[in-house]
């Protein structure tokens, strides 16, 4: 019997112990809130159903302001739009006198403008590229190895990663499937093109426009 | 006012469509003969045409559309009246009388209804084509405020336009075959509820409206632009309808789509005056032979609405057609002056949407209404500087198709030119009735048209309606 007490009186010890140790509760004061659980302590959270929300999820996409389409351009082409700084307020640009918010909305003048600038600098930056004999000194031909020859002779698998390189660049999101497709198609068909006619840069100037001129470009 | 048959005009929505698409290929491709779109277009203007012609910075109602005798309102009674024509601070330029204006009577319109303060000049010729609404309550004193009321017919948020501008309200409800339904130069132009069809192409001065409208300089090669327009015109990729399939992306397709459009057209050489077919006669008629490209005089801007609107290029144009009017610290002279070069302006623009006969018949000007405002008036007292300060009571002026000419609906009060309360189905003063808004009188342009004028919550002025 002795044996028994002691017995129940040490488990009784030790689970006292364990419970202090697990869950060591606060000092409760008068009108303290109760503790509430949180709600995503156990799984996570499931993104909304895309189909109760109109086929989307997250907030719609918006297009960039000017100061981010300059940046834009440099970064990816590398050079800057001569004429932006003065097509600007007709891009959107407020001027903080009579127009006191950046109109963002990508209009016909835009669309212009984007198409004029997207020319300007795709053209030059490929042209520049064909006297650059260094594959990471070039922006839209970096994983063409050696100098640019003949774009004719790039195999497949050449041209589609640098199509996925590109849209990588200009995007931030690879080409894949059936529009990475579209994109060789045309790559290939204005190397024969441009080989043709002694304009190798042409090639590269088309895609860069094609993409420059995406709607993908343009939003975030 | 008289119809267009809608046959005639207005080439098949598919027809157009399908010569657009074909004719992208034209400029783009170096200037390819492409003739299926030039026949299948068939540029006409469309049956009602629209001009809002903006005078920025407050003008002075006294000199403009509501002006006062200067025999009743003398400097003696001042203090009694509140309100000093000044008239006679005019007398030093001999282009202004220092009376209020009557136009000679024309024959078989009789006499003019219709009084014009000692600036609008030549204007006031077209007393016959003219409806005035005098003492509307602007509610503001803030430029931003008054002006984007007034754009919009809904009273802003703080400074900020609500709904959309009433060049956009009319073009998204009549949907015009035009390549560029409305331009808003250098003014503000808003759309909140239409697609990108219905955005203005919004451009600060005639240089941005021809480099909109040209095709790039640097093209290239013919064979390779074809495969890029053919790449463009291909179906687009899940990710690509993801991102447009909520605005951005859809509106911004629209606008590459009708900038496709606008350079097959050519349209940019409609506006080089300089080198048009029919520019000896526009520059003569606008006295723009002394001038240079880009024309950014007052009458420059002038020749452009009226060619955008003969071209058949636009239904409705948005202009800024003077400024210079905020004179605080200027003298009656200045601020007279600055007034006279938008009213010559629009009396060139006016005389020549009469001289032009429109396809539908009669003139230009059976088939366009054109509404002139500001953002409010200018006190009636001069300050202490010898300019006027901001004034709640303004005016506007309506002219043309669908509203009654030779007319004056409400006034202004006698004592400091307070705003009148009226019986607004009657226009009769009423000191129990309501103040005229700016919403009043765009219920009254939209309902012009025939068109919807719900959004702006009120009826329109019907003793105005033609």
């Amino acid at each position: 019997m002795r044996r028994l007490v002691l017995t129940a009186l040490l488990a009784l010890v030790a689970g006292c112990t364990q419970g202090s140790v697990d869950a060591p509760k606060p000092v409760e004061r008068d009108g303290q809130l109760e503790p509430v659980n949180n709600p995503h302590a156990q799984e996570p959270v499931p993104l909304p159903d895309p189909e109760a929300q109109g086929g989307h999820v997250g907030r719609a996409p918006r297009r960039i302001t000017v100061a981010q389409l300059k940046e834009s351009i440099r970064t990816v082409v590398g050079r800057d739009w001569s004429e932006l700084e003065s097509r600007a307020q007709s891009l959107g640009r407020a001027d903080f006198a009579l127009i006191a918010s950046e109109n963002t909305e990508p209009n016909l003048v835009f669309a212009k403008f984007l198409d004029d600038g997207a020319r300007e600098v795709c053209m030059l930056q490929a042209a520049a590229e064909l006297n650059q004999a260094d594959p990471q000194l070039r922006v839209l031909s970096r994983s063409i190895p050696g100098k640019l020859d003949d774009l004719r002779k790039l195999t497949d698998a050449q041209v589609r990663t640098l199509m996925v390189e590109q849209s990588t660049r200009f995007w931030g999101a690879p080409l894949s499937g059936d529009e990475l497709t579209r994109y060789v198609n045309l790559f290939t068909q204005a190397a024969v093109r441009a080989e043709t006619l002694k304009k190798r840069d042409q090639a590269l100037a088309v895609v860069c426009i094609a993409m420059m001129t995406d709607s993908r470009f343009i939003t975030y | 006012m008289k119809k267009t048959p809608p046959d005639e005009l207005r080439p098949a929505r598919r027809t157009f469509l399908k010569a657009a698409a074909g004719f992208m290929g034209s400029t783009l491709l170096g200037g390819v003969p492409f003739r299926a779109f030039a026949q299948a277009t068939n540029l006409a203007p469309p049956d009602r045409c629209f001009v809002f012609v903006y005078f920025a910075g407050g003008w002075d109602q006294l000199l403009a559309f509501d002006p006062r005798d200067p025999d009743e309102f003398t400097p003696d009674r001042v203090t009694e009246t509140r309100i000093l024509p000044g008239y006679s601070l005019l007398s030093t330029d001999t282009r202004f009388q220092t009376r209020p204006l009557i136009p000679a009577e024309k024959s078989g319109v009789g006499r003019s209804n219709i009084a014009f303060g000692p600036a609008v000049g030549r204007l006031a010729d077209h007393y016959d084509l003219m409806t005035v609404v005098r003492g509307i309550n602007m509610t503001t004193l803030g430029h931003e405020v008054g002006y984007r009321y007034f754009l919009t017919g809904k009273q802003p948020n703080g400074s900020a336009a609500r709904g959309s501008s009433t060049a956009t309200e009319i073009v998204g409800q009549m949907k015009p075959t035009v390549p560029i339904a409305s331009i808003a130069y250098n003014i503000e132009s808003y759309n909140d509820r239409y697609g990108g069809y219905a955005n203005a192409l919004r451009v600060s001065g005639l240089n941005d409206l021809v480099l909109t409208l040209s095709p790039s300089t640097r093209q290239l090669d013919s064979d390779i632009e074809k495969q890029l327009i053919d790449f463009n015109g291909q179906p687009i990729s899940c990710e690509e309808a993801a991102y447009g399939a909520r605005g951005v992306g859809t509106t911004y397709e629209n606008s590459r789509g009708q900038m496709g459009a606008v350079m097959a057209n050519k349209l940019s050489d409609a506006f080089k005056f300089q080198t048009a077919t029919e520019a000896g006669g526009l520059l003569d008629f606008y006295g723009l032979r002394n001038q240079a490209f880009p024309f950014n005089s007052a009458a420059g801007r002038a020749a452009t609405v009226a060619t955008a609107l003969k071209k058949g290029i636009s239904q409705c144009v948005s202009i800024n057609l003077t400024g210079g009017l905020d004179t605080h610290f200027g003298t009656q002279l200045t601020h007279a002056s600055n007034l006279r070069v938008g009213f010559d302006a629009l009396a060139l623009l006016v005389d020549d949407l009469r001289r032009t006969s429109h396809p539908g018949g009669g003139n230009f000007m059976d088939h366009t209404t054109i509404m002139v405002f500001s953002e409010f008036a200018r006190t009636p007292l001069i300050n202490s500087q010898g300019g006027r300060d901001h004034h709640l009571c303004s005016s506007c002026m309506l002219m043309g198709a669908g509203v009654k000419h030779n007319y004056v609906f409400g006034r202004s009060g006698d004592i400091g030119m307070a705003p009148g309360t009226f019986d607004l189905r009657t226009g009769a003063a009423d000191p129990n009735g309501t103040n005229i808004f700016p919403e009043h009188v765009i219920a009254t342009v939209l309902a012009s048209a025939n068109l919807d004028y719900s959004i702006t919550r009120v009826d329109p002025l019907r003793p105005i309606l033609a």
